[in-house]
């Protein structure tokens, strides 16, 4: 991507939740770069900050109970404290976002016709009759096989698939530059999960789109993006290229996780786990967030850990990432045929 | 150690009968653990239910040790009762939050007997020693504690009565991926201390091959093939089952995800296609598949498969 101009530049967002002596710091210094029509992944566990980091980016959060520092520049404006106008003008047209259940991103009270006809006639003023015949022609462009019929059902009218589909096409008909999924899949059954990840790529790749794929299934991250960030407890641990993170992973929380998935090939063998759990937001530990359950633990994991830049295009918060070879998701033997 | 033959479910709804099982048979060996796999609304929740009693089905057997549980005495019930156990999905529903650990492992076995309060307390002590957790859990309430931790707690009460048979229904998919592998392989340390056999019911397929001796593919509740997981899933017979191990994405930089493998949706079980039932998406359909429901041919030891595929080319 050298040379490119990035489309989203997120630097040092800190989201803070609460307010007063309450208030706990829900991720920090969250710093990383998509370029445009690139697909990025962001793996992690729940509550470890991925979906807020999401909903930061397109001012989604409670403004009454939330706090956020840094920028996350985009053509040139930084999202982070745009009015709401100005959002409202990004949101939808250049930036869309999709959710894991479609029934509740979905107005249950609103045909699926009337909203997307909303999203078109927001940002081009379209007549209603041509908002009709663009809302159908973008739900065909989803793979939906009768678009008329479905542009004049409710949702609960749809199957889950069909309602991902109809999620995609509303994301989707403003041609946004930008499209932020949180985990669009993990409600789906895997062979209807396989035709929306088909579906995702095959938009993307199509309309220059970028992604932002949030999820916390590397299976589904491996199929679909060319980079992953790994995010730990409110921080981005690893930036890497999707192929270096899973074969040559440079975190010990990364080697982990692709080490604790059971695979299709190995059985009855013990799996590999990572031992304790993830710390609270109040009683984040101030040196490394994952020195407690890391088998690799020494003198200097207690100091704050700063994001390092190995190459181009791998980055890792971890002093010791030099001190070892961490296994990846591939055995050995996998690796070398 | 349990056998299901003929198995079926219907619900009548204001809609039409929902054909949620239909025709399930199977044998959960001893000491193995048999997996129910296939995608939600397939019946194998119902399928666990009804080895549970939780429902009655309208036709076919449930046989634990050779004894048809529908036609047990009461006292033979009560003792088929303690020897199965079961843990769900979501452990933040299936531990009462109002009730102290000690009080929700004591339930199960206040049920079956009558033992003293140093007894139950030690009793109570040790099976929170088995699934890892201090003596000192027993004194909290659920929301003191994780998700990996509840359900531990949920596999603790389960274990409350020495059973010999658990009933697992989706186990770890509630879980943090990094937890996922602490709960599997404390359920395999159970198995091998206890000798105990294990009913799982998941979708993750990567699970089941890891975690099953024996394995039934559920589509549309009928059983679409089965047999020791090992056969099943490396020479996957049935295009269901082909369909099913393809679009499973993996951490593999050279896999590549295949969404040709079943296409369409699934059916609803309220109006099920005739003939097979997996039809309509299948990339093999040919004139016998929406006249005559396939039978279980066989395909190898213990190997069965319901596709009319294999009727001129069995093992």
């Amino acid at each position: 991507m050298a040379g490119a101009e990035p489309l989203l530049s997120v630097s040092g967002l800190g989201v803070f939740f609460g307010g007063g002596p309450d208030e706990v710091q829900a991720t920090k210094d969250i710093d990383f770069a998509v370029y445009p029509g690139e697909r990025v992944g962001i793996v992690g566990e729940s509550g470890c900050g991925k979906t807020v980091t999401g909903l930061a980016l397109l001012g989604l959060l409670p403004p009454a109970t939330t706090r956020i520092v840094g920028s996350a520049m985009f053509e040139g404006q930084n999202l982070i404290g745009l009015s709401r106008d100005r959002l409202r003008r990004v949101r939808g047209r250049k930036i869309s976002m999709i959710f894991q259940e479609p029934m509740s991103a979905l107005d249950p009270v609103f045909t699926i016709g009337q909203q997307i006809g909303e999203t078109i006639r927001t940002h081009f003023g379209a007549s209603k009759a041509q908002a009709r015949e663009r809302a159908i022609d973008a739900l065909a462009s989803v793979g939906i096989p009768s678009p008329a019929r479905v542009h004049d059902s409710y949702p609960h009218q749809l199957s889950g698939g069909m309602r991902q589909r109809a999620m995609i096409a509303i994301a989707l008909v403003c041609e946004p530059r930008l499209l932020i999924a949180d985990e669009p899949t993990t409600a789906l059954d895997v062979t209807i999960q396989a035709q929306i990840i088909d579906l995702l790529l095959d938009l993307s790749t199509r309309n220059g789109t970028a992604l932002l794929f949030i999820t916390h299934d590397l299976g589904v991250i491996a199929e679909t993006c060319t980079r992953m960030l790994t995010m730990y407890a409110g921080q981005v641990v690893e930036d890497a290229m999707v192929d270096d993170a899973l074969v040559r992973p440079l975190h010990p929380y990364t080697s982990g996780l692709l080490r604790s998935l059971p695979r299709l090939s190995e059985r009855g063998t013990v799996l590999p786990s990572i031992a304790g759990r993830v710390p609270t937001l109040r009683d984040m530990p101030t040196g490394c967030r994952f020195a407690e359950r890391c088998a690799h633990r020494q003198v200097g994991c207690d100091q704050a850990q700063s994001i390092a830049r190995i190459d181009a295009t791998h980055r890792v918060r971890c002093h010791r990432h030099a001190d070892f070879v961490l296994p990846g998701a591939l055995t050995e033997r996998e690796a070398a045929a | 150690m349990l056998e299901l033959a003929g198995i079926t479910k219907h619900y009548r709804t204001r809609n039409g009968v929902v054909r949620a099982v239909e025709d399930v048979s199977f044998t959960v060996p001893p000491k193995g653990t048999m997996a129910l796999v296939g995608e939600s609304g397939c019946g194998k929740t119902t399928i666990a239910k009804i080895i549970l009693q939780l429902e009655r089905p309208i036709s076919g057997t449930v046989r634990f040790e050779g004894a048809d549980i529908a036609t047990m005495s009461r006292a033979a019930l009560h003792a088929y009762r303690r020897q199965v156990a079961a843990v769900f999905q979501d452990p933040y529903s299936s531990l009462n939050p109002r009730l102290r650990v000690h009080r929700i492992i004591a339930e199960p076995i206040l049920a079956h007997e009558r033992p003293g309060r140093a007894a139950l307390d030690k009793r109570i002590a040790e099976v929170l020693d088995i699934v890892g957790l201090p003596a000192t859990a027993a004194t909290l309430y659920p929301h003191e504690f994780s998700g990996g931790q509840r359900q531990r707690i949920a596999i603790a009460r389960a274990l409350a009565l020495q059973p010999r048979l658990m009933v697992l229904d989706e186990p770890v998919s509630a879980l943090d991926v990094s937890i996922r592998a602490q709960v599997l392989n404390l359920l395999q340390d159970i198995q091998a201390e206890f000798g105990l056999t294990y009913l799982i019911i998941a979708h993750d397929l990567a699970l089941v091959e890891h975690f099953s001796s024996d394995v039934a593919v559920i589509y549309l509740g009928r059983v679409a093939e089965s047999g020791p997981t090992e056969p099943v899933f490396a020479n996957p017979r049935h295009p269901y089952t082909q369909a099913l191990l393809a679009a499973v994405p993996l951490p593999d930089p050279d896999h590549v995800l295949s969404e040709t493998a079943a296409t369409g949706e699934i059916a609803s079980a309220l109006n099920p296609p005739s003939g097979c039932r997996f039809h309509p998406r299948c990339p093999h359909v040919f004139a016998p598949c929406p006249a005559t429901v396939p039978p279980a041919y066989p395909a190898g030891a213990g190997h069965h498969v319901a596709c009319h595929l294999l009727k001129d080319s069995p093992a």
